[in-house]
């Protein structure tokens, strides 16, 4: 693999270069920035032993990587004085604003302003160098997109260190969006639920679980996040859109392969619309495999079948049917 | 007898879209389905705690759609495993979305002498630690390699 990336030193040079004409007071030495995109392409694919990487892919990949970001974040991480200053320029109203917008009062922002600024220039000594939160930075996708990250991260643990014992629930309900969407299950209070069931309705209540857990784990990744995201995370189907919408988009790749349907426009926006058919798919596929789950394993007709999402439709008013979950 | 156009409301209260398409068993088994995988998060969640979650680079790049599928196959799979980094991301996505009309201006950089690090870094750590001690504290040996460079930067210059 090594062989495969020094076939790339050329290329890499030329990124540098440019980066440097760009740049030219931020000291970023050639053997740092070399060793860093290395590092990259190690990280996201270079390490996937499953699929050998081409020297074609592995130069796609160093032609996507966000070259000039990378070189200010690692000039800042060498403590660069005037790179500290361009960034402070460029991105530092931008923190501002995504923190107020993510945090609850003025002074929650400014903490956690303070706080990025602090882990970004890094106080932490390790072998005798400084720790800088920009040397995590791999240049893979923007850096506004990875403050972005940095941010919402360190309001978690802003939030974290001022609660003790807080779930993730609790913990996003505070933050953001995610006061007006954070919807995790609670887990159903014991106690209260009916305790006599038919031997008979449990065997269908067994069945229909299982048939269920069998149908969506036998569902492809893909079909599962997006599953999860709607479902679970109650993401709106503008929001999943927005997941996908950037014709990169590897979500995106995959639903367009396996449904086979090419856009006429691929670099088109992608609606919700065609959220909601990925996910009527995947509802067809699941009750298909449902099916014959019940039929097929369980030994079910198609009587007992329509008992079965006769209780499962009757339990979605109640949590009984998911009681027995951990067991299953 | 569930009807064609019976809408399941989701956990948080808000209707499940547009099944209109959607016949009565894909209309129960997308109810069922619901409740199944929120029931099965909120299992996953006591047993979750252990894992090692995607950093910030990684979660970023995702949300971007900078990745290939390659890249992407092993996080799609973490997600789907991982509540912790699946609700993150579904969260980067609603502050990507709520940022999405922002235009976005980069300041065009004056050129003026650029402030040192300190100055920058400073009012910060002074807020955070209570004295401008802490600032020193925390830029101490750093300042002075700075300076020295900068005085030697400068002379070069001056030649």
């Amino acid at each position: 693999m090594e062989d495969l990336l020094k076939k790339c030193d050329s290329q890499i040079d030329e990124i540098f270069a440019r980066c440097l004409e760009n740049a030219p007071n931020f000291g970023v030495r050639a053997e740092c920035f070399k060793a860093s995109l290395k590092k990259t392409a190690t990280k996201y694919v270079v390490s996937d032993n499953s699929q050998p990487i081409t020297e074609e892919e592995l130069r796609a990949f160093f032609e996507q990587v966000q070259a000039e970001d990378l070189f200010m974040a690692l000039a800042c991480a060498n403590g660069n004085e005037r790179a500290w200053w361009e960034f402070d320029q460029q991105h530092r109203s931008y923190l501002e604003r995504v923190a107020r917008h993510l945090a609850k009062t003025e002074v929650d922002a400014q903490e956690v302003i303070d706080s990025v600024y602090v882990e970004l220039y890094g106080t932490r000594v390790v072998d005798g160098e400084r720790v800088s939160k920009f040397s995590t930075y791999s240049g893979r996708g923007s850096l506004r997109g990875w403050l972005r990250t940095v941010i919402w991260h360190s309001l978690v643990d802003l939030h974290r260190a001022g609660h003790d014992e807080v779930s993730l629930d609790e913990m996003t309900e505070n933050i953001g969006e995610g006061a007006a969407h954070a919807t995790f299950l609670h887990p159903a209070k014991g106690g209260e639920e009916e305790m006599v069931d038919q031997i008979a309705r449990d065997r269908y209540r067994t069945a229909t679980l299982q048939a269920i857990g069998t149908a969506f784990s036998t569902l492809d990744d893909h079909e599962k996040l997006i599953l999860l995201y709607y479902h679970v995370e109650n993401m709106k189907l503008r929001e999943i859109a927005r997941l996908v919408e950037n014709e990169g988009s590897p979500l995106r790749g995959w639903f367009q392969r396996k449904t086979q349907t090419r856009e006429k426009d691929p670099g088109s926006r992608i609606h919700e619309s065609t959220v909601m058919r990925w996910l009527e798919k995947s509802y067809a596929k699941v009750l298909q495999l449902f099916r014959q789950e019940l039929q097929g394993k369980h030994g079910l007709g198609e009587e007992e079948i329509a008992i079965c999402f006769s209780i499962a439709t009757e339990d979605l008013s109640g949590p009984n049917l998911y009681r027995h979950l951990s067991a299953t | 007898m569930l009807t064609r156009g019976y809408v399941y409301s989701r956990e948080d209260g808000t209707k499940m879209a547009n099944v209109e398409n959607l016949n009565p068993e894909e209309i129960k088994i997308q109810g069922l389905l619901g409740r199944y995988l929120n029931a099965m998060t909120t299992a996953e969640q006591a047993i979750n705690t252990g894992v090692n979650h995607l950093d910030e680079d990684t979660l970023s790049a995702f949300i971007e759609a900078s990745l290939s599928e390659r890249e992407a196959r092993p996080i799609v799979r973490h997600l789907v495993d991982c509540t912790f980094c699946r609700h993150m991301t579904s969260e980067l996505v609603r502050l990507d979305l709520a940022f999405a009309d922002t235009v976005e201006v980069r300041v065009p950089i004056q050129e003026q002498e650029p402030a040192k690090i300190s100055q920058v870094l400073n009012g910060i750590l002074t807020r955070i630690f209570g004295t401008r001690d802490g600032a020193v504290f925390a830029h101490h040996e750093e300042d002075e390699g700075e300076e020295k460079k900068e005085d030697e930067t400068s002379d070069s210059e001056k030649n």
